[in-house]
């Protein structure tokens, strides 16, 4: 295999619980080496698209193939090459760190002599040299958690799958969590969950955004924030706001909204005008004599883009509340 | 075959480092040696009575002491596997540490035959506690091993289906006390299906029903004879309550 493969192939996953429907149709491919944020609410079915792929729940329909195999087809083949965290780290209260290692990197089939170097390595990379000999149960829950981060590494898999890696570790681990993600960038290839938004920002090439069981976006980060580049946020500071400055702000070609703000305005500007239509919200303010003091474009951000993906998709469900 | 052995490591050496096995040991030790101390005045009583009235025959150590003692464990077994097989499936999903097993390259039937063995060895080596008792009387006598020895074989078949019939009720629920209970009803179940061959109007049924009597095939392995057919039962009870584990192990991954 010298080109880059798809080393792992979604295509059309379906899951209903009874007579609710936690994905409708969910598919992507994900190449070699590279590090998917799958993003989305609380609910939109993050998880169980992972479990789907890592073989422990059974879609209602569609396939998932990873590394060629096809994960119902050939599950040991699959689970040979996936490294998974789920959502609560699946570790023993009554076993020591080490042992705990071991006994996952043996389940994973990692060859009797290669076991203790492999939980050396995971051990290292997770930084859990100082608790190696201690009773998880004793552990704190950043501690446990990295545990199940090493779990997910100790059998040096192809594949790494990560509900929410990050959960329950305080900011210091949080930055050594994402830094080991982007180390392992290259050598594995990741699929990795979360509802923090700076999270994918920082660690992932190809966002994926998941709502209410269908995919609403997927592309790169700088493709999302294009995307977005029709819609423009101004914020204006202003001496003097009254309902003249007001009316004329909204007479700008473009300006589809003027909110009033704690000593100015927010205006958002649709459409192509760009930079020449902050010259003219500015020229605006200024003759209608609002004594501008700040005028600043507000940069559009991933939790704009989350945001506005996540809601127009739920205006679209029939009789919800918009 | 590997998965197998992993997984059984991994239980048994959690079951020998942990207080549990050690506090079911204990207790159990506790009563068997108080119904043992019993068993062996009687004894003393009957050899002094058989010697007075000059009779050959004195009572048998086998029946008067080991017997009662043999039925004892069985008894204690019962409760004592019901309540070490929670550790098999219910404390994992409790644990939240089965997706760990079904996301790992081992099939649902080394998954559920590593349990086995664990279960199994975990429980024999109470029998093996229990045989103690026996072994200290040949310090000081001579006894005929026979009986004793198809006695604990029996002993071993039927403490197996007990753990198969226990890891069957814990992987149903993720609820401890759930778990027990019906590994308790379950287990106690076994031993009266034989009764329903006197409820049973039918020849025929009642016949089915006196070969599925665990009770009369206990008794005759305490009696000293290894029949076939018990053998084959035993086996049998453990093979099907493997078999249905290792269904619903399967069915979590399509459920």
């Amino acid at each position: 295999m010298a080109t880059p493969v798809d080393m792992i192939e979604v295509s059309g996953l379906t899951k209903s619980y009874g007579p609710i429907h936690a994905l409708h149709g969910i598919s992507f491919r994900v190449k070699k080496g590279e590090v998917v944020g799958f993003l989305g609410p609380n609910g939109a079915g993050k998880s169980t698209t992972m479990k789907i792929i890592t073989g422990s729940m059974a879609p209602s329909g569609g396939t998932a193939k990873v590394a060629g195999f096809d994960v119902f087809e050939d599950p040991v083949e699959v689970k040979k090459r996936i490294g998974y965290l789920p959502e609560n780290p699946p570790v023993y209260g009554d076993m020591n760190v080490e042992s705990y290692l071991a006994f996952v990197a043996k389940l994973k089939g990692v060859s009797g002599e290669r076991v203790r170097s492999q939980v050396e390595k995971a051990i290292e990379k997770t930084d859990l040299g100082s608790v190696r000999r201690r009773l998880i149960q004793n552990l704190s829950k950043g501690y446990r958690q990295r545990v199940g981060i090493a779990q997910a590494l100790v059998s040096d898999p192809e594949v790494l799958i990560l509900d929410e890696p990050t959960s329950g570790l305080d900011p210091r681990q949080v930055a050594e969590v994402r830094s080991l993600i982007r180390e392992l960038r290259g050598e594995h290839t990741i699929i990795l969950s979360t509802h923090i938004l700076p999270e994918v920002q920082a660690m992932c090439e190809r966002i994926i955004i998941v709502n209410r069981g269908r995919i609403v976006a997927e592309d790169s980060l700088d493709g999302l924030t294009n995307r977005m580049a029709g819609s423009l946020e101004v914020k204006l500071k202003v001496a003097r706001p009254s309902a003249a400055v007001e009316t004329a702000l909204r007479a700008v070609a473009g300006v589809a909204t003027v909110l009033k703000t704690d000593g100015g305005y927010s205006v958002n500007i649709q459409g192509t005008g760009g930079e020449a239509a902050i010259e003219q919200v500015a020229e605006a303010a200024v003759g209608a004599r609002a004594g501008l003091l700040e005028l600043r474009k507000e940069a559009v951000d991933l939790e704009d883009i989350f945001l506005k993906l996540t809601t127009s998709e739920e205006n679209q469900v029939p009789g919800g509340v918009a | 075959m590997r998965g197998i052995l992993v997984i059984a490591g991994k239980d048994l050496r959690n079951l020998f480092m942990s207080p549990l096995f050690y506090g079911i040991a204990g207790l159990c030790a506790l009563a068997w040696t108080l119904v043992y101390f019993l068993g062996l005045e009687d004894f003393a009583r009957a050899s002094a009575m058989s010697a007075m009235q000059g009779g050959q025959e004195g009572a048998s150590i086998h029946f008067v002491v080991f017997a009662r003692h043999i039925s004892l464990v069985n008894l204690v077994m019962i409760f004592a596997v019901s309540a070490m097989s929670i550790r098999l499936f219910t404390e994992e999903k409790r644990g939240q540490t089965m997706p760990l097993l079904l996301t790992s390259p081992v099939t649902s039937t080394e998954i559920t035959l590593g349990k086995f063995l664990a279960g199994l060895v975990g429980a024999w080596a109470l029998v093996g506690v229990s045989f103690l008792y026996p072994l200290s009387i040949r310090v000081f006598a001579e006894f005929d091993w026979g009986p004793l020895i198809a006695s604990y074989i029996g002993l071993l078949l039927i403490t197996g289906c007990y753990v198969a019939i226990g890891m069957f009720a814990s992987c149903l629920t993720e609820s401890s006390v759930l778990s027990v209970v019906m590994s308790l009803i379950f287990n106690v179940l076994l031993w009266f299906i034989g009764a329903m061959s006197d409820a049973s109007q039918e020849p025929t049924m009642a016949k089915v029903f006196e070969h599925l009597n665990v009770g009369s095939h206990f008794v005759g392995f305490i009696k000293g004879g290894i029949s076939m057919a018990s053998v084959i039962f035993f086996l049998s009870v453990m093979g099907l309550m493997a078999f249905l584990t290792q269904r619903v192990v399967e069915s979590n991954r399509w459920r």
